[in-house]
């Protein structure tokens, strides 16, 4: 026992000195320059260095499986072509609403129903189950991460060793530096928020309240070490206006607001997050609801057109699509606030995949598994570019409107414009059964002229 | 694409203006190989081999469309025996979604292409109008996967709806007057105010389009 004391005081001093460079190096290459809003280059060097062994990755991986005639891909099973989960009575009513305009509790057979099975029949030629993609002829890189590992079946070696390498550089030391970022970044976002609220409202509220707000997110920014490319920037949203933009997960908030002042606008939730809510609103008016007056949308509009009213108060960020989409599609946007009247600035963010999957699915992960694995991938990459401004036209209503923004926002950052709404994720999309639509299509029918034929 | 000089893709020359990306050629491509098991050309028989088709009412009306000489766009009429790659786009292209940049003719004639594949899904016997037997035989296929379904009430079901369709198309009859069928005009009349052109289409997912973030 006696022997190991000089080595455990060697050890304790080594593990105070590491700390203590890390922490000052932490500060110099990060906080420093968060607070200042200044950028060393360094997570784009990482970038590229990332994107080199990849390539190199994936090259191996070839090599190997052409060498001991392994099959290199996996099928892809997500299919080629975008199918819309309408049911057979909503598909069929739609039709015929557009159509003859009749009543629809007299239906006959149409002439129109016939399409619905056409378009599923092709539907299925095209694509079914059964398809599977391969993309041999293209180079697709596998990113060391096993949770994207979708494609490739045979791995060497050498490159479970990189990807166990990985591993231990992403949870041992990119980690707990992120920990210790997204940590600090908070704290000094409710401090800094609480002591600005205590200022009297004027000029020097604002631009310290501003501050302290780009400050921290700028913080949480490099806590996810996200690499983000701003485009068209003369853009961005200004005050009395509605920023809108396509939803993926929850960081799409602070990508967003490190680069412009914000007001949010949201569900009071509890826990960490409200205390986060609550000492914001103190320093500068966001607009936050109580859980049952969400449900209430006059009192909502009411709220938000009075916000934009007031011409010296922030742009309203609003996430229209009212969930997490996958990121490779636009869904319909809810018309509430395209109705209130107010120039709408679109804006469209684009993740790249490669380096780290952003997408929330909120039924599979909640919100902190989801932070922790944002925070153990290598990077989130992405792109925003900020759309010129819209206004309604006076022959327009609020959901054309919404619509053509969502066109906009689609168009600009490569996704699909879907006309489905995103409320589907959550409901099981009640599938097979098909059988079940002939005989649900002839009880449309036929139950229905034999209740008329008895009355 | 495979080795050169073996089915090689068409140009985009058949879809003018060009909305189909040669990305979308090489997915349907594949699809074609596969339903034809590597031939060269497609027979009524290779679509067996499609397990979700078996459950669609109007399968065989379908399949037919394929191989109808008129959607094909060829010069003569009845059926082709087999199709290649080329007539497999072509009916595909009946599907392709709405461009934005289209004009007020351009619409117009997409819609009526559109209606005129479905115009020929009814009128099997390919005279041109859509008889009262015709329009019996679709009503049956639809309503055939109900087997408690009498034949009568099927009949009766598609005798009022065709009698509707000559309301329509001819206005009032006396009774002495017999409808001689549907025909291609009178059809597009029943078809009026349904925007088929935004809803009678197949959309490709955009699986590779990753915008470039660096």
């Amino acid at each position: 026992m006696f022997l190991l004391l000089p080595f455990d005081s060697l050890v304790v001093n080594l593990l105070g000195i590491s700390i203590t460079v890390l922490f000052t190096l932490l500060l110099v290459f990060i906080i420093v320059p968060a607070i200042f809003g200044v950028s060393f280059g360094i997570r784009k060097v990482y970038m590229k260095t990332l994107l080199k062994i990849f390539q190199w990755a994936t090259l191996r991986i070839e090599r190997g499986a052409k060498e001991k005639n392994h099959p290199l891909y996996k099928p892809y099973v997500n299919g080629i072509i975008a199918k819309e989960p309408t049911s057979l009575e909503e598909e069929i009513k739609e039709i015929r609403r557009s159509g003859s305009g009749k009543a629809l509790d007299t239906p006959e057979f149409e002439l129109s129903d016939i399409f619905y099975f056409c378009r599923k029949g092709i539907e299925t030629i095209m694509d079914d189950e059964v398809t599977k993609r391969f993309s041999a002829e293209e180079l697709e890189s596998w990113n060391l991460l096993s949770r994207t590992n979708y494609n490739f079946q045979y791995i060497s070696l050498r490159l479970t060793v990189l990807w166990g390498l990985g591993v231990l550089i992403r949870y041992c030391f990119l980690l707990p530096l992120r920990i210790a970022l997204a940590f600090t970044g908070i704290s000094l976002l409710v401090t800094g928020t609480t002591v600005v609220g205590y200022l009297p409202n004027g000029r020097c509220k604002e631009f310290l309240s501003k501050h302290v707000h780009l400050m921290c997110y700028r913080i949480c920014v490099r806590a996810l070490t996200a690499i983000i490319t701003y485009h068209d920037r003369e853009n961005r949203p200004r005050k009395g206006g509605i920023c809108v933009a396509n939803h993926t997960s929850p960081i799409d908030v602070i990508i967003l607001a490190s680069d412009g002042y914000y007001a949010m606008v949201g569900q009071i939730h509890g826990g960490l997050m409200g205390v986060i809510q609550r000492a914001m609103v103190k320093a500068c008016p966001h607009v936050w609801f109580e859980r049952s007056e969400v449900k209430d949308r006059h009192l909502v509009a009411k709220r938000l057109t009075e916000h934009v009213q007031d011409k010296s108060k922030l742009p309203i960020l609003i996430f229209p699509e009212g969930t997490c989409i996958n990121n490779t599609s636009v869904m319909m946007f809810k018309k509430g606030s395209f109705e209130i009247g107010a120039t709408v600035y679109p804006v469209a963010i684009k993740y790249d995949p490669q380096f780290g999957d952003a997408f929330w699915n909120s039924s599979k992960y909640g919100m902190v598994t989801y932070l922790l694995r944002m925070m153990t991938s290598w990077a989130i990459v992405c792109s925003v570019w900020y759309l010129p401004p819209m206004t309604r036209q006076p022959e327009e209503d609020a959901v054309q409107f919404a619509n053509r923004v969502k066109s906009a926002i689609a168009r600009q950052g490569g996704l699909v414009d879907l006309l489905w709404d995103g409320g589907l994720k959550r409901e099981k999309v009640k599938d097979a059964f098909k059988e079940e639509q002939q005989k649900l299509y002839s009880k449309m029918i036929v139950g229905n002229h034999e209740d008329r034929s008895r009355s | 694409l495979g080795a050169p000089g073996e089915l090689s893709p068409p140009t985009t020359a058949l879809f003018a203006p060009p909305t189909v990306t040669s990305e979308q050629i090489e997915h349907l491509h594949r699809r074609f190989k596969q339903l034809s098991q590597d031939q060269l050309t497609i027979r009524k028989e290779n679509f067996d081999s499609i397990p979700d088709l078996e459950f669609n009412p109007i399968r065989g009306k379908i399949v037919h469309a394929f191989f109808d000489k008129r959607n094909l766009r060829q010069e003569s009429d009845g059926l082709a025996e087999e199709i290649n790659f080329e007539d497999f786009l072509t009916i595909m292209s009946y599907f392709r979604p709405i461009e934005m940049n289209m004009d007020e003719e351009q619409l117009d004639r997409f819609r009526k292409e559109k209606l005129k594949f479905l115009f020929h899904m009814y009128d099997s016997d390919h005279d041109g109008k859509i008889t009262l037997q015709e329009y019996r035989n679709v009503v049956e296929e639809l309503l055939s996967g109900n087997p408690h379904l009498e034949k009568e009430s099927a009949r009766s079901i598609a005798d009022g709806a065709m009698m509707e369709a000559a309301t329509i198309c001819v206005g009032h009859m006396g009774p002495d007057q017999v409808y001689e069928g549907i025909t291609f005009e009178d059809f597009l009349k029943m078809w009026q105010g349904i925007d088929i052109e935004t809803k009678m289409h197949v959309r490709f997912l955009n699986v590779d389009t990753i915008a470039h973030c660096y």
